[in-house]
C-alpha cells in the first residue's frame, strides 16, 4: 500500500474521541506517580512505562485492525507508514514522519513534530531526569506489543526528545525477526 | 485549612530545599517548605528553537480531540498498575482519588484562565458575560462550576443532576450524578471487586477543586445503577464543618 | 517606583520573589527601596503582615485582582493582591521613591504630592500607588503573571508548593514587569 494511501485511511476513520486534554492530563498523571512510586529511578520508570504500552499494544491491535480495515502488510517499509499515519492517525491524532532508513530496510525512525503526551510537560529540575527519563516511552511499548501480535518482533527506543532539550522528538524502530519465519518446523 | 505560624514561615526564607515533586507523598496540604534564597536557577535544557511550556499557548489544544480507546487503554493500565501496588478496595479507591486530586487543581486555574483570556467564556452558560469569572465563595456557586464548566472541559457535557440532602441529619452533602461516566465506559472490573468505581479517580479531581477553592470536602464515586443506565455513578461531596460555619457567616453578609 | 512581588502557596510557602523598580518615566528598571540595608526583609515582613486582610477580601470579593487591600505607611509601602481559584497568592508590594521633603506620614498626602510632579518620575502608574492607572497596570501585570504560573501548574510534575526556579518563568514576570509597570 502507498503513504498516501496510508494517510488517507488514517485520515477517514471514524472514531470515538474524547477531549486531548484529558487523555494528556492523565498520562502525565501516570508517569508523575511512577516516578514517585519508583522514587526517581528514571530507569525503571521506563521500563514501567514500556510494559505498560506493551500490555496495551497486544490489546489495541484488534482495534486498530478493526476500524482502520487494512490488511497484510507485504514488508517493513509499508509497516512503517501503517503505524506512522494510521496507528498513529488514529490513537494520537499525529502523523510522525518515517525517516532515517538503514539500507536494509530493517531500522526506521519517527520523528515527532507533535506529541500530544508530551503538551504542558516540564521535566523534573533535578540534574537526572532530562538525562535518564523518556517521558513518553509508553508508546515503544505499544509498538512491540502490537506488532509482536501481528508476528514481527521488534524493538523501538527513543533517542531524542524535546523535552530533554532535544531539537526532534525521536523514535527509533528495528526489525528483528517476523516471528513466523521461526515457526518450529512441521512434522515429516 | 491549616494556619502555620505566618511570621516565622516567611523569615525563615533561607532554608534550603530541592522540592523536588518526588519528596512528596501527596498533593494535598502540608507542611510549608520554604525554598531557598538566593533562588538557584534552573538546571533544565531548552530546545535550540527555546521553545518551552511557557510558549506554548494554553489555548492550543483546547478543543483538541483524541481517540477514546486510547484513554480507555492508558486509564485501564492506571488502574492495573495501582491495583499492583494496594490490598482491596477501599485502597485502590484512596489511589484513584489520590491521583485525581491535583489534577482537580490544574483544571480549576486551567478554566479560570480559558474564561479570562477568551471573550467566550467556559465559565459562564450567558455568552454575554463578558467580565472576568468569580472565584466561587459560597457552595452553590462552586457545584455549578463542578457540574458544568469542570464537567465540560473533561467530557465535553455537563454532569446529569446536581442535588442536596434531604436528610436534617447531613447538610454538608451534596451530590453530583453521571448516568454514564466515561471513565467506566471501557473499565471491565473483576468480579472480585465488583463494589469497585474507577470514578473514585474523578471524585479525586472534584475534590481537587474544592479543596483549591478553599472548600475543604471529601468526595467519593458510588454505583447507583438504573436499568437504564448500568453505570450511573454518583458522587458525593461532604463538606468540612469549618466550610459550613463560613457558609452561615457569608449567608448573614449578603454573599452570594 | 520600587516594586517586590512575591508568590505564596496556599499554606503561606514563598515559591517566587523578585524586585524590580518602574521601566516607566525613563525608569531604569531597577529597585531602590527606602531601606536598602533591610529592604529584603522589610519587604517581607510587610507582605506577611498583609495576608490577614488578603483573607477577608478573599471571601467578600469573587474577583481573582484584589486590588490595593493594604497600606504600610512606615515604609509608604502599598500591597495589592490576585489570587488564582486553587488558592496561589500573588502578592505586590509597591512603593514610591523617596520624597525630597520627607516626614509626610498620611500616606493620602504622600500620593497626592508625589502624583503632583515633584519627583523624576512622570507617569501615573510609576507615581501613584492608587490611582486608576495603577490599578489597571497592577491587573495587566497580575493576569501575565497568571498566565505563566498556570503554565507552570499544568506540568505533571508540579506540586502545589514547589518552589518556581525556570528562569523562563522569572524572565516572563520580569517582561511582565517591565511592560506594565
Amino acid at each position: 500500500m502507498s503513504a498516501t494511501k496510508a494517510s488517507r485511511i488514517g485520515e477517514e476513520t471514524r472514531i470515538d474521541k474524547v477531549n486531548a486534554e484529558l487523555v494528556t492530563l492523565t498520562y502525565g498523571t501516570i508517569v508523575a506517580q511512577l516516578c514517585q512510586d519508583y522514587d526517581s529511578d528514571y530507569q525503571e520508570v521506563n521500563k514501567q512505562l514500556e510494559k505498560m504500552g506493551y500490555n496495551i499494544g497486544m490489546r489495541l491491535i484488534e482495534d486498530f485492525l478493526a476500524k482502520s480495515g487494512v490488511g497484510r502488510c507485504a514488508n517493513f517499509r509499508e509497516t512503517a507508514d501503517m503505524i506512522a499515519k494510521v496507528g498513529f492517525k488514529i490513537f494520537l491524532n499525529v502523523a510522525p514522519t518515517v525517516t532515517n532508513w538503514t539500507s536494509d530496510n530493517n531500522q526506521f525512525s519517527l520523528i515527532f513534530d507533535e506529541n500530544p503526551l508530551a503538551d504542558f510537560v516540564e521535566l523534573p529540575d533535578d540534574g537526572r531526569a532530562q538525562d535518564e527519563l523518556w517521558f513518553s516511552n509508553i508508546l515503544c511499548g505499544v509498538l512491540r506489543g502490537s506488532l509482536e501480535m501481528v508476528q514481527m518482533q521488534i524493538e523501538a527506543h527513543f533517542v531524542s526528545d524535546v523535552l530533554r532539550g532535544d531539537d526532534t522528538t525521536e523514535m527509533r524502530v528495528s526489525l528483528i525477526r517476523y516471528i513466523e519465519d521461526e515457526m518450529p518446523p512441521e512434522e515429516d | 485549612m491549616a494556619a502555620p505560624p505566618r511570621h516565622v514561615s516567611m523569615l525563615s526564607i533561607s532554608n534550603s530545599n530541592a522540592g523536588t515533586p518526588q519528596s512528596a507523598s501527596s498533593d494535598k496540604p502540608q507542611t510549608p517548605q520554604p525554598p531557598s534564597t538566593p533562588q538557584q536557577a534552573s538546571g533544565l535544557r531548552v530546545p535550540s528553537n527555546r521553545k518551552t511550556i511557557y510558549d506554548r499557548h494554553l489555548n492550543r489544544s483546547r478543543n483538541a480531540e483524541l481517540s477514546r480507546a486510547s484513554f480507555a487503554y492508558l486509564f485501564a493500565e492506571m488502574v492495573t498498575y495501582a491495583q499492583r501496588r494496594v490490598t482491596g478496595i477501599q485502597d485502590l479507591e484512596k489511589r484513584l482519588n489520590e491521583q485525581g486530586y491535583p489534577l482537580g487543581l490544574r483544571l480549576l486555574d486551567l478554566l479560570f484562565y480559558r474564561s479570562t483570556s477568551t471573550s467566550s467564556s467556559a465559565l459562564s452558560s450567558s455568552s454575554t458575560s463578558s467580565s472576568p469569572p468569580n472565584r466561587p465563595l459560597r457552595i452553590l456557586p462552586l457545584l455549578h462550576l463542578i457540574h458544568g464548566p469542570l464537567w465540560r472541559l473533561l467530557f465535553q457535557r455537563s454532569a446529569d443532576a446536581l442535588e442536596h440532602s434531604v436528610s436534617p441529619d447531613t447538610p454538608n452533602e451534596y451530590m453530583i450524578t453521571d448516568n454514564d461516566p466515561l471513565v467506566n465506559t471501557y473499565i471491565s472490573v473483576p468480579r472480585e471487586m465488583n463494589m469497585l468505581n474507577c470514578a473514585a479517580y474523578i471524585a479525586g479531581v472534584i475534590e481537587g477543586v474544592c479543596d483549591g477553592c478553599g472548600f475543604e470536602a471529601k468526595v467519593s464515586a458510588h454505583n447507583q445503577p438504573t436499568e437504564m443506565w448500568p453505570s450511573r455513578t454518583v458522587f458525593l461531596l461532604r463538606f468540612g464543618d469549618s466550610v459550613m460555619e463560613r457558609e452561615k457567616v457569608l449567608e448573614r453578609s449578603g454573599i452570594k | 517606583m520600587s516594586y517586590y512581588f512575591t508568590i505564596l502557596s496556599p499554606t503561606d510557602t514563598p515559591i517566587f520573589n523578585i524586585a524590580f523598580g518602574t521601566s516607566k518615566g525613563g525608569g531604569d528598571g531597577i529597585a531602590r527601596f527606602r531601606f536598602p540595608d533591610t529592604a529584603q526583609y522589610m519587604n517581607q515582613f510587610i507582605i506577611h503582615s498583609s495576608l490577614d486582610i488578603l483573607e477577608e477580601a478573599q471571601w467578600t470579593n469573587g474577583g481573582m485582582y484584589l486590588k490595593h487591600i493594604d497600606t504600610y505607611p512606615p515604609a509608604s509601602a502599598y500591597i495589592s493582591a490576585f489570587l488564582t481559584p486553587s488558592g496561589t497568592r500573588f502578592l505586590l508590594l509597591h512603593q514610591p521613591p523617596q520624597l525630597p521633603t520627607s516626614g509626610s506620614s498620611s500616606t493620602l498626602g504622600a500620593s497626592s504630592l508625589l502624583a503632583s510632579g515633584t519627583t523624576r518620575s512622570s507617569s501615573s502608574v510609576a507615581a501613584n500607588p492608587t490611582s486608576a492607572q495603577t490599578e489597571e497596570a497592577v491587573r495587566q501585570f497580575m493576569n501575565e503573571v497568571y498566565e505563566s504560573f498556570v503554565k507552570t501548574a499544568m506540568s505533571p510534575f508540579y506540586r502545589q508548593g514547589m518552589e518556581i526556579r525556570s528562569p523562563v518563568f522569572r524572565g516572563k514576570i520580569t517582561a511582565a514587569g517591565k511592560k506594565w509597570l
